[in-house]
Protein backbone atom coordinates (compact mmCIF):
# COMPACT_ATOMS: atom_id res chain seq x y z
CA UNK A 1 0.00 0.00 0.00
CA UNK A 2 2.94 2.59 1.09
CA UNK A 3 4.60 1.55 -2.01
CA UNK A 4 1.42 2.58 -4.43
CA UNK A 5 1.01 5.84 -2.41
CA UNK A 6 4.73 6.49 -3.39
CA UNK A 7 4.19 6.38 -6.48
CA UNK A 8 0.98 8.06 -7.57
CA UNK A 9 2.28 10.56 -4.94
CA UNK A 10 5.53 11.12 -7.56
CA UNK A 11 3.09 10.80 -10.61
CA UNK A 12 1.18 13.51 -9.25
CA UNK A 13 4.09 15.44 -8.46
CA UNK A 14 5.19 15.61 -11.99
CA UNK A 15 1.62 16.32 -13.24
CA UNK A 16 1.88 19.35 -10.52
CA UNK A 17 4.93 20.82 -12.40
CA UNK A 18 3.96 20.79 -15.63
CA UNK A 19 0.38 22.69 -14.73
CA UNK A 20 0.69 25.10 -12.38
CA UNK A 21 -2.40 26.54 -12.84
CA UNK A 22 -3.96 24.34 -9.65
CA UNK A 23 -7.80 26.33 -9.93
CA UNK A 24 -8.14 25.38 -12.81
CA UNK A 25 -7.61 21.82 -12.10
CA UNK A 26 -9.66 21.69 -8.97
CA UNK A 27 -9.49 18.28 -8.86
CA UNK A 28 -5.29 18.11 -8.87
CA UNK A 29 -5.43 20.45 -6.35
CA UNK A 30 -7.58 18.28 -4.09
CA UNK A 31 -5.41 15.18 -4.54
CA UNK A 32 -2.14 17.43 -3.89
CA UNK A 33 -4.01 19.01 -0.38
CA UNK A 34 -5.01 15.14 0.55
CA UNK A 35 -1.66 14.25 -0.49
CA UNK A 36 -0.01 16.58 1.58
CA UNK A 37 -1.87 15.81 4.88
CA UNK A 38 -2.09 11.74 4.97
CA UNK A 39 1.14 10.92 2.71
CA UNK A 40 0.92 7.62 3.51
CA UNK A 41 -2.68 6.59 4.17
CA UNK A 42 -3.91 8.10 1.07
CA UNK A 43 -3.60 6.11 -1.97
CA UNK A 44 -5.19 5.11 -5.63
CA UNK A 45 -6.49 8.72 -6.91
CA UNK A 46 -8.77 8.77 -9.63
CA UNK A 47 -10.38 11.23 -11.87
CA UNK A 48 -13.44 10.29 -12.82
CA UNK A 49 -15.17 13.08 -13.99
CA UNK A 50 -15.11 16.89 -14.24
CA UNK A 51 -14.93 17.76 -10.60
CA UNK A 52 -15.04 13.97 -9.42
CA UNK A 53 -12.07 12.38 -7.53
CA UNK A 54 -11.65 8.81 -6.18
CA UNK A 55 -9.66 8.50 -3.44
CA UNK A 56 -8.43 5.29 -1.25
CA UNK A 57 -7.82 5.96 2.33
CA UNK A 58 -6.32 3.76 5.92
CA UNK A 59 -9.55 3.28 7.59
CA UNK A 60 -6.95 4.36 11.13
CA UNK A 61 -6.61 8.04 9.18
CA UNK A 62 -10.49 7.97 7.93
CA UNK A 63 -11.74 10.31 11.01
CA UNK A 64 -9.26 12.74 10.96
CA UNK A 65 -9.46 12.71 6.74
CA UNK A 66 -12.86 13.53 6.53
CA UNK A 67 -12.28 16.50 9.41
CA UNK A 68 -9.27 18.12 7.29
CA UNK A 69 -11.63 17.65 4.20
CA UNK A 70 -14.46 19.42 5.91
CA UNK A 71 -12.36 22.21 7.74
CA UNK A 72 -9.84 23.43 5.48
CA UNK A 73 -11.13 22.02 1.91
CA UNK A 74 -14.69 23.45 2.21
CA UNK A 75 -16.54 19.81 1.76
CA UNK A 76 -19.96 20.76 3.68
CA UNK A 77 -21.58 17.75 2.71
CA UNK A 78 -21.85 13.99 3.34
CA UNK A 79 -24.02 12.59 0.33
CA UNK A 80 -23.61 8.80 1.08
CA UNK A 81 -22.30 6.23 2.89
CA UNK A 82 -22.41 3.23 0.70
CA UNK A 83 -21.27 -0.29 2.64
CA UNK A 84 -20.20 -3.18 0.01
CA UNK A 85 -18.90 -6.51 0.74
CA UNK A 86 -16.41 -8.37 -1.29
CA UNK A 87 -14.92 -11.92 -0.58
CA UNK A 88 -12.25 -10.51 1.95
CA UNK A 89 -13.28 -7.11 3.06
CA UNK A 90 -15.83 -4.64 3.61
CA UNK A 91 -15.79 -1.75 1.38
CA UNK A 92 -16.75 1.70 2.85
CA UNK A 93 -17.54 4.45 0.49
CA UNK A 94 -18.13 8.07 1.12
CA UNK A 95 -19.13 10.46 -1.46
CA UNK A 96 -18.33 13.91 -0.02
CA UNK A 97 -19.75 16.98 -1.63
CA UNK A 98 -18.01 20.90 -1.79
CA UNK A 99 -20.89 22.91 -2.41
CA UNK A 100 -18.64 26.00 -2.57
CA UNK A 101 -16.04 24.60 -5.15
CA UNK A 102 -18.50 22.16 -6.66
CA UNK A 103 -16.79 19.13 -6.49
CA UNK A 104 -17.31 15.67 -5.54
CA UNK A 105 -14.97 13.35 -3.60
CA UNK A 106 -15.38 9.52 -3.46
CA UNK A 107 -13.40 8.40 -0.41
CA UNK A 108 -12.85 4.32 0.23
CA UNK A 109 -11.52 2.38 3.10
CA UNK A 110 -11.49 -1.15 3.84
CA UNK A 111 -12.29 -3.43 6.85
CA UNK A 112 -11.64 -6.66 7.35
CA UNK A 113 -14.39 -9.08 7.46
CA UNK A 114 -13.35 -10.68 11.11
CA UNK A 115 -13.80 -6.47 12.62
CA UNK A 116 -15.78 -4.59 10.31
CA UNK A 117 -15.57 -1.32 12.38
CA UNK A 118 -14.88 2.12 11.79
CA UNK A 119 -14.48 5.54 13.10
CA UNK A 120 -18.10 7.17 13.09
CA UNK A 121 -17.89 10.63 11.25
CA UNK A 122 -21.29 12.00 12.73
CA UNK A 123 -19.59 14.28 14.63
CA UNK A 124 -18.18 15.66 11.37
CA UNK A 125 -21.22 16.05 9.31
CA UNK A 126 -24.81 15.07 11.10
CA UNK A 127 -25.81 13.93 8.06
CA UNK A 128 -23.65 11.07 8.67
CA UNK A 129 -25.80 9.80 12.03
CA UNK A 130 -28.74 8.46 9.84
CA UNK A 131 -26.74 6.32 7.27
CA UNK A 132 -24.18 4.73 9.42
CA UNK A 133 -27.04 3.51 11.34
CA UNK A 134 -28.28 1.89 8.06
CA UNK A 135 -24.94 0.74 6.76
CA UNK A 136 -25.27 -1.05 10.71
CA UNK A 137 -28.43 -1.99 10.34
CA UNK A 138 -28.17 -3.62 6.64
CA UNK A 139 -24.35 -4.74 6.61
CA UNK A 140 -23.34 -4.99 10.22
CA UNK A 141 -20.93 -2.42 10.28
CA UNK A 142 -19.90 -1.16 13.73
CA UNK A 143 -19.13 2.70 14.06
CA UNK A 144 -16.71 3.80 16.86
CA UNK A 145 -18.04 6.59 18.88
CA UNK A 146 -21.42 6.68 17.27
CA UNK A 147 -24.31 8.63 19.46
CA UNK A 148 -26.47 5.99 18.82
CA UNK A 149 -26.22 2.48 17.02
CA UNK A 150 -28.91 0.66 16.64
CA UNK A 151 -31.25 -0.60 13.82
CA UNK A 152 -33.06 2.10 11.71
CA UNK A 153 -35.06 0.16 9.00
CA UNK A 154 -35.40 -3.51 10.76
CA UNK A 155 -37.26 -4.66 13.99
CA UNK A 156 -34.89 -3.97 16.91
CA UNK A 157 -35.31 -7.61 18.02
CA UNK A 158 -34.40 -8.87 14.18
CA UNK A 159 -31.01 -10.98 14.34
CA UNK A 160 -29.37 -11.10 11.16
CA UNK A 161 -27.83 -8.26 8.59
CA UNK A 162 -29.65 -8.87 5.99
CA UNK A 163 -27.53 -7.23 2.95
CA UNK A 164 -24.64 -9.84 3.47
CA UNK A 165 -24.20 -12.18 0.79
CA UNK A 166 -24.65 -15.18 3.36
CA UNK A 167 -28.02 -13.98 3.78
CA UNK A 168 -30.47 -16.00 2.11
CA UNK A 169 -34.30 -13.96 1.90
CA UNK B 1 -45.38 21.00 33.61
CA UNK B 2 -43.90 17.75 33.16
CA UNK B 3 -42.47 16.86 30.64
CA UNK B 4 -43.75 13.42 27.92
CA UNK B 5 -43.66 11.96 24.82
CA UNK B 6 -46.07 11.79 21.71
CA UNK B 7 -46.05 9.59 19.13
CA UNK B 8 -47.67 11.48 15.96
CA UNK B 9 -48.09 8.56 13.77
CA UNK B 10 -47.53 5.50 12.23
CA UNK B 11 -51.20 6.56 11.94
CA UNK B 12 -51.71 10.65 11.29
CA UNK B 13 -52.74 12.69 8.49
CA UNK B 14 -49.81 14.93 8.91
CA UNK B 15 -47.20 11.49 8.49
CA UNK B 16 -48.08 11.41 4.33
CA UNK B 17 -47.11 7.50 4.72
CA UNK B 18 -46.44 5.15 7.27
CA UNK B 19 -43.86 6.49 9.62
CA UNK B 20 -43.82 7.63 13.29
CA UNK B 21 -42.77 11.06 14.90
CA UNK B 22 -41.71 11.09 18.72
CA UNK B 23 -42.31 14.37 20.01
CA UNK B 24 -41.52 15.23 23.37
CA UNK B 25 -43.43 18.34 25.13
CA UNK B 26 -43.62 20.57 27.95
CA UNK B 27 -46.91 21.68 27.33
CA UNK B 28 -47.37 22.73 24.00
CA UNK B 29 -43.65 23.69 23.18
CA UNK B 30 -41.43 20.62 21.29
CA UNK B 31 -38.35 20.35 23.48
CA UNK B 32 -36.91 17.48 21.72
CA UNK B 33 -37.69 14.75 18.99
CA UNK B 34 -37.16 11.59 16.92
CA UNK B 35 -38.34 10.56 13.74
CA UNK B 36 -38.84 6.71 13.49
CA UNK B 37 -39.06 4.97 10.00
CA UNK B 38 -38.94 1.82 8.66
CA UNK B 39 -42.24 0.62 8.22
CA UNK B 40 -42.21 0.21 4.67
CA UNK B 41 -39.15 -1.27 4.41
CA UNK B 42 -39.07 -3.37 1.00
CA UNK B 43 -35.72 -4.72 1.02
CA UNK B 44 -35.58 -3.57 -2.54
CA UNK B 45 -31.40 -3.36 -2.56
CA UNK B 46 -31.12 -6.87 -1.96
CA UNK B 47 -33.94 -7.53 -4.82
CA UNK B 48 -31.90 -6.04 -6.91
CA UNK B 49 -29.10 -8.22 -6.10
CA UNK B 50 -31.08 -11.05 -7.80
CA UNK B 51 -32.65 -9.10 -10.94
CA UNK B 52 -30.94 -8.60 -13.97
CA UNK B 53 -30.01 -4.92 -14.77
CA UNK B 54 -33.43 -4.67 -17.09
CA UNK B 55 -35.55 -6.10 -14.35
CA UNK B 56 -34.69 -3.64 -12.12
CA UNK B 57 -36.05 -0.48 -13.70
CA UNK B 58 -39.58 -1.56 -13.20
CA UNK B 59 -38.48 -1.87 -9.50
CA UNK B 60 -36.62 1.42 -8.69
CA UNK B 61 -39.73 3.14 -10.16
CA UNK B 62 -41.89 1.54 -7.20
CA UNK B 63 -39.23 3.75 -5.01
CA UNK B 64 -41.49 6.94 -5.13
CA UNK B 65 -44.54 7.24 -5.89
CA UNK B 66 -44.71 10.94 -6.38
CA UNK B 67 -41.79 10.94 -8.78
CA UNK B 68 -41.07 7.33 -10.10
CA UNK B 69 -39.75 8.73 -13.46
CA UNK B 70 -36.94 10.31 -11.70
CA UNK B 71 -35.64 6.97 -9.56
CA UNK B 72 -35.82 4.96 -13.05
CA UNK B 73 -34.09 8.13 -14.71
CA UNK B 74 -31.66 7.88 -11.89
CA UNK B 75 -30.59 4.06 -11.85
CA UNK B 76 -30.12 4.64 -15.60
CA UNK B 77 -27.48 7.03 -15.62
CA UNK B 78 -26.32 5.40 -12.96
CA UNK B 79 -25.69 2.28 -14.78
CA UNK B 80 -24.98 3.89 -18.06
CA UNK B 81 -22.02 5.26 -15.96
CA UNK B 82 -21.01 1.54 -15.36
CA UNK B 83 -21.48 0.16 -18.76
CA UNK B 84 -19.76 3.51 -20.81
CA UNK B 85 -23.13 3.88 -22.70
CA UNK B 86 -23.87 6.77 -24.78
CA UNK B 87 -27.32 7.64 -24.88
CA UNK B 88 -28.34 9.38 -28.02
CA UNK B 89 -29.19 12.90 -28.26
CA UNK B 90 -32.83 12.69 -28.97
CA UNK B 91 -33.41 10.40 -25.94
CA UNK B 92 -31.44 12.65 -23.59
CA UNK B 93 -34.27 15.61 -24.62
CA UNK B 94 -37.41 13.28 -23.96
CA UNK B 95 -35.79 12.10 -20.66
CA UNK B 96 -35.30 16.03 -19.74
CA UNK B 97 -38.82 16.67 -20.65
CA UNK B 98 -40.59 14.02 -19.25
CA UNK B 99 -38.58 14.24 -15.80
CA UNK B 100 -39.46 17.49 -15.63
CA UNK B 101 -43.15 17.17 -16.52
CA UNK B 102 -42.18 14.71 -13.53
CA UNK B 103 -41.02 17.20 -11.27
CA UNK B 104 -44.38 19.62 -11.57
CA UNK B 105 -46.22 16.92 -11.01
CA UNK B 106 -44.34 16.35 -7.83
CA UNK B 107 -44.49 19.50 -6.99
CA UNK B 108 -47.96 19.73 -7.42
CA UNK B 109 -48.93 17.02 -5.11
CA UNK B 110 -46.85 18.22 -1.99
CA UNK B 111 -48.94 21.47 -2.73
CA UNK B 112 -52.32 19.64 -2.56
CA UNK B 113 -51.06 18.09 0.66
CA UNK B 114 -49.68 20.46 1.93
CA UNK B 115 -52.71 23.26 1.54
CA UNK B 116 -54.95 20.22 2.91
CA UNK B 117 -52.63 20.10 6.22
CA UNK B 118 -52.72 23.74 6.39
CA UNK B 119 -56.54 23.90 5.66
CA UNK B 120 -56.89 25.21 2.33
CA UNK B 121 -59.33 22.41 0.97
CA UNK B 122 -59.38 24.80 -2.14
CA UNK B 123 -55.76 24.38 -2.71
CA UNK B 124 -56.01 20.37 -2.51
CA UNK B 125 -58.80 20.14 -5.27
CA UNK B 126 -56.74 23.35 -7.49
CA UNK B 127 -53.67 21.35 -7.21
CA UNK B 128 -55.09 17.95 -7.81
CA UNK B 129 -56.85 19.12 -10.85
CA UNK B 130 -53.89 21.26 -12.59
CA UNK B 131 -51.44 18.01 -11.84
CA UNK B 132 -53.44 16.10 -14.18
CA UNK B 133 -52.32 18.01 -17.15
CA UNK B 134 -48.75 16.67 -16.84
CA UNK B 135 -49.83 12.95 -15.53
CA UNK B 136 -51.90 12.94 -18.80
CA UNK B 137 -48.87 13.89 -21.13
CA UNK B 138 -46.79 11.27 -19.28
CA UNK B 139 -49.57 8.84 -20.10
CA UNK B 140 -49.57 9.78 -23.82
CA UNK B 141 -45.54 9.13 -23.29
CA UNK B 142 -45.15 6.26 -21.40
CA UNK B 143 -48.02 4.60 -21.21
CA UNK B 144 -48.94 4.67 -17.50
CA UNK B 145 -49.47 7.26 -14.63
CA UNK B 146 -47.84 6.66 -11.55
CA UNK B 147 -45.05 4.00 -12.48
CA UNK B 148 -43.97 5.17 -16.02
CA UNK B 149 -41.50 2.30 -16.47
CA UNK B 150 -40.24 4.27 -19.43
CA UNK B 151 -36.29 5.05 -19.61
CA UNK B 152 -34.20 2.00 -20.55
CA UNK B 153 -30.41 1.50 -20.20
CA UNK B 154 -29.14 3.54 -23.46
CA UNK B 155 -32.20 5.86 -24.20
CA UNK B 156 -35.92 5.74 -23.43
CA UNK B 157 -38.31 2.60 -24.13
CA UNK B 158 -40.18 4.58 -27.49
CA UNK B 159 -40.34 8.07 -29.20
CA UNK B 160 -42.58 10.67 -28.32
CA UNK B 161 -46.16 10.48 -29.74
CA UNK B 162 -48.02 12.40 -32.18
CA UNK B 163 -48.36 16.30 -31.15
CA UNK B 164 -45.74 15.93 -27.93
CA UNK B 165 -44.39 18.89 -28.49
CA UNK B 166 -47.76 21.15 -29.11
CA UNK B 167 -49.35 19.33 -26.14
CA UNK B 168 -46.49 20.21 -23.89
CA UNK B 169 -46.04 23.91 -24.80
CA UNK B 170 -49.88 24.30 -24.21
CA UNK B 171 -49.30 22.27 -20.62
CA UNK B 172 -46.48 24.65 -20.01
CA UNK B 173 -48.52 27.95 -20.59
CA UNK B 174 -51.68 27.01 -19.13
CA UNK B 175 -49.41 25.91 -16.17
CA UNK B 176 -47.63 29.22 -15.83
CA UNK B 177 -50.94 30.89 -15.41
CA UNK B 178 -52.47 28.55 -12.96
CA UNK B 179 -49.22 29.43 -11.15
CA UNK B 180 -49.84 32.86 -10.84
CA UNK B 181 -53.58 32.22 -9.86
CA UNK B 182 -51.95 29.75 -7.19
CA UNK B 183 -49.71 32.73 -6.04
CA UNK B 184 -52.75 34.99 -5.16
CA UNK B 185 -54.75 32.14 -3.68
CA UNK B 186 -51.87 31.20 -1.09
CA UNK B 187 -50.23 34.89 -0.35
CA UNK B 188 -53.76 35.84 0.08
CA UNK B 189 -54.48 33.84 2.72
CA UNK B 190 -53.89 35.29 6.34
CA UNK B 191 -54.46 31.29 7.78
CA UNK B 192 -52.08 29.82 4.95
CA UNK B 193 -49.05 32.25 5.93
CA UNK B 194 -49.69 33.07 9.70
CA UNK B 195 -48.83 29.38 9.81
CA UNK B 196 -45.99 29.33 7.21
CA UNK B 197 -44.15 32.57 7.96
CA UNK B 198 -40.97 32.26 10.78
CA UNK B 199 -41.92 28.94 11.28
CA UNK B 200 -39.95 25.99 11.28
CA UNK B 201 -36.70 28.15 10.52
CA UNK B 202 -33.18 26.38 9.55
CA UNK B 203 -30.01 27.93 9.44
CA UNK B 204 -28.03 27.29 6.78
CA UNK B 205 -24.82 25.91 8.76
CA UNK B 206 -27.38 23.43 9.80
CA UNK B 207 -28.86 22.68 6.66
CA UNK B 208 -25.26 22.13 4.98
CA UNK B 209 -23.92 19.94 8.13
CA UNK B 210 -27.09 17.79 8.02
CA UNK B 211 -27.41 16.50 4.88
CA UNK B 212 -30.28 18.82 3.92
CA UNK B 213 -30.83 18.33 -0.20
CA UNK B 214 -33.02 20.22 -2.69
CA UNK B 215 -35.68 22.35 -2.13
CA UNK B 216 -35.20 23.22 1.86
CA UNK B 217 -31.21 23.26 1.12
CA UNK B 218 -32.16 25.94 -1.51
CA UNK B 219 -34.61 27.51 1.10
CA UNK B 220 -31.98 27.82 3.20
CA UNK B 221 -30.08 29.89 1.16
CA UNK B 222 -27.25 27.56 -0.11
CA UNK B 223 -27.65 28.06 -4.24
CA UNK B 224 -26.73 24.58 -5.30
CA UNK B 225 -28.74 22.63 -8.09
CA UNK B 226 -27.17 19.91 -9.15
CA UNK B 227 -28.85 20.50 -12.45
CA UNK B 228 -26.42 23.54 -12.38
CA UNK B 229 -23.36 22.85 -10.61
CA UNK B 230 -22.47 18.97 -11.52
CA UNK B 231 -25.22 18.84 -14.43
CA UNK B 232 -25.94 15.53 -15.92
CA UNK B 233 -27.66 14.48 -19.21
CA UNK B 234 -28.54 17.93 -21.56
CA UNK B 235 -28.49 20.27 -18.49
CA UNK B 236 -26.16 22.35 -19.67
CA UNK B 237 -27.73 23.63 -22.80
CA UNK B 238 -30.88 24.41 -20.84
CA UNK B 239 -31.13 28.31 -19.62
CA UNK B 240 -32.95 28.31 -16.28
CA UNK B 241 -32.42 29.66 -12.99
CA UNK B 242 -32.39 27.65 -9.48
CA UNK B 243 -34.70 29.26 -7.66
CA UNK B 244 -33.40 30.01 -3.67
CA UNK B 245 -34.19 32.00 -0.85
CA UNK B 246 -32.52 33.53 1.99
CA UNK B 247 -35.03 32.78 5.09
CA UNK B 248 -35.23 28.99 5.60
CA UNK B 249 -38.95 29.01 7.11
CA UNK B 250 -41.55 27.00 5.51
CA UNK B 251 -42.44 29.86 3.31
CA UNK B 252 -39.05 30.02 1.91
CA UNK B 253 -39.29 26.30 1.47
CA UNK B 254 -43.26 27.15 -0.66
CA UNK B 255 -41.69 29.78 -2.54
CA UNK B 256 -38.78 27.64 -3.84
CA UNK B 257 -40.74 25.03 -4.90
CA UNK B 258 -43.22 27.49 -6.46
CA UNK B 259 -40.39 29.09 -8.93
CA UNK B 260 -39.24 25.88 -9.50
CA UNK B 261 -42.34 25.02 -11.16
CA UNK B 262 -41.73 28.22 -13.38
CA UNK B 263 -37.99 26.68 -14.00
CA UNK B 264 -39.46 23.41 -15.21
CA UNK B 265 -41.80 25.08 -17.70
CA UNK B 266 -39.12 26.69 -19.44
CA UNK B 267 -36.51 23.78 -19.44
CA UNK B 268 -39.90 21.30 -20.96
CA UNK B 269 -40.44 24.08 -23.82
CA UNK B 270 -36.43 23.91 -24.42
CA UNK B 271 -36.26 20.27 -24.43
CA UNK B 272 -39.52 19.78 -26.86
CA UNK B 273 -38.56 22.77 -28.93
CA UNK B 274 -34.98 21.76 -29.35
CA UNK B 275 -35.46 18.15 -29.29
CA UNK B 276 -32.79 16.84 -31.90
CA UNK B 277 -33.95 13.57 -35.01
CA UNK B 278 -32.15 10.54 -34.46
CA UNK B 279 -32.44 7.13 -32.62
CA UNK B 280 -34.23 7.10 -29.29
CA UNK B 281 -32.49 3.94 -27.94
CA UNK B 282 -29.12 2.48 -28.40
CA UNK B 283 -28.66 -1.47 -27.54
CA UNK B 284 -26.70 -1.63 -24.20
CA UNK B 285 -24.64 -4.48 -23.39
CA UNK B 286 -26.71 -7.67 -21.24
CA UNK B 287 -23.59 -8.10 -18.91
CA UNK B 288 -21.96 -5.09 -16.79
CA UNK B 289 -18.12 -4.81 -16.72
CA UNK B 290 -16.36 -5.30 -13.25
CA UNK B 291 -16.63 -1.82 -11.74
CA UNK B 292 -18.85 1.00 -10.46
CA UNK B 293 -21.10 3.45 -11.26
CA UNK B 294 -22.25 6.35 -10.11
CA UNK B 295 -25.44 8.08 -11.33
CA UNK B 296 -26.54 11.30 -9.53
CA UNK B 297 -30.00 13.49 -10.03
CA UNK B 298 -31.77 16.50 -8.55
CA UNK B 299 -35.09 14.65 -7.45
CA UNK B 300 -37.87 16.45 -6.65
CA UNK B 301 -37.04 16.41 -2.86
CA UNK B 302 -33.53 16.35 -3.06
CA UNK B 303 -30.30 14.76 -4.03
CA UNK B 304 -30.73 11.14 -5.13
CA UNK B 305 -27.70 9.42 -5.80
CA UNK B 306 -26.85 5.47 -6.54
CA UNK B 307 -24.05 3.44 -6.76
CA UNK B 308 -23.96 0.36 -8.67
CA UNK B 309 -21.05 -2.43 -8.28
CA UNK B 310 -20.63 -4.83 -11.12
CA UNK B 311 -19.37 -8.12 -11.39
CA UNK B 312 -18.96 -8.91 -15.14
CA UNK B 313 -22.51 -11.03 -14.55
CA UNK B 314 -26.11 -9.62 -16.16
CA UNK B 315 -26.95 -8.87 -11.94
CA UNK B 316 -25.81 -6.24 -10.07
CA UNK B 317 -23.44 -6.93 -7.36
CA UNK B 318 -24.70 -4.13 -4.95
CA UNK B 319 -27.09 -1.55 -5.61
CA UNK B 320 -27.10 1.48 -3.03
CA UNK B 321 -29.88 4.06 -3.00
CA UNK B 322 -29.41 7.34 -1.42
CA UNK B 323 -32.97 8.88 -0.74
CA UNK B 324 -32.68 12.64 -0.23
CA UNK B 325 -35.83 12.23 2.28
CA UNK B 326 -34.07 9.83 4.59
CA UNK B 327 -31.06 11.98 5.30
CA UNK B 328 -33.42 15.28 5.54
CA UNK B 329 -36.20 14.02 8.19
CA UNK B 330 -32.80 13.02 10.57
CA UNK B 331 -32.42 17.12 10.61
CA UNK B 332 -36.28 17.35 12.11
CA UNK B 333 -35.18 17.26 15.64
CA UNK B 334 -33.01 20.35 14.77
CA UNK B 335 -36.04 22.07 12.36
CA UNK B 336 -39.21 21.08 15.14
CA UNK B 337 -37.27 22.48 18.91
CA UNK B 338 -38.71 25.44 19.89
CA UNK B 339 -41.84 25.11 18.03
CA UNK B 340 -45.04 24.69 18.80
CA UNK B 341 -46.85 20.84 18.51
CA UNK B 342 -49.04 22.73 15.96
CA UNK B 343 -46.38 24.14 14.09
CA UNK B 344 -45.05 20.35 13.24
CA UNK B 345 -48.06 19.85 10.72
CA UNK B 346 -46.30 23.03 8.75
CA UNK B 347 -42.54 22.16 9.26
CA UNK B 348 -42.82 18.22 8.52
CA UNK B 349 -45.53 18.90 5.28
CA UNK B 350 -42.92 21.27 4.12
CA UNK B 351 -40.19 18.67 4.04
CA UNK B 352 -42.22 16.94 1.25
CA UNK B 353 -41.73 13.07 2.68
CA UNK B 354 -42.37 10.23 0.78
CA UNK B 355 -41.98 6.70 2.47
CA UNK B 356 -41.50 5.01 -0.45
CA UNK B 357 -37.83 6.26 -1.08
CA UNK B 358 -36.86 6.59 2.98
CA UNK B 359 -37.39 2.70 3.83
CA UNK B 360 -36.66 1.54 0.53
Amino acid sequence: MDERGKMSGKELGGQEKTSSLTDENPEESIIKALLDAFPTAVTDFKKLGKGVVRARIERRDLFKACMFMRDSQGFEHLSMISAVEYDSRFELVYHITSYQHKLFLELITTTPKEDPSVDSVSSVWGGADWQERESFDLMGIKFNNHPKLERILLPKDFTYHPLRKDFKG
Amino acid sequence: MAEMWINMGPQHPMTHGLWNLRIKVDGETIVDAEPEVGYLHRGIEKLCEDRTYTQIIPITDRLCYGSSLTWSHLYCLAVEDLMGVEVPPRAEYIRVAAIEMQRIASHQMWLAAYAADLGLMLGFIYSMRDREIFIDLLQALSGSRITYNFPRIGGVAHDVPPNFERDSLRACAFMEKKLDEYEDIYDGSKVFMLRNEGVGVLKKSDAMNLGVTGPPLRASGVKYDLRKDMPYSVYPEMEFEPATHGDGDCYARFRVRMDEMRESCKIIRQAVTKMPKGKTRIVAPRNAPVGTGLGRVEDPRGEGVMYVVGDGTDKPYRLKIRSPIFVTVSAAPKILVGYKVADVVAIMGGLDMCIGETDR
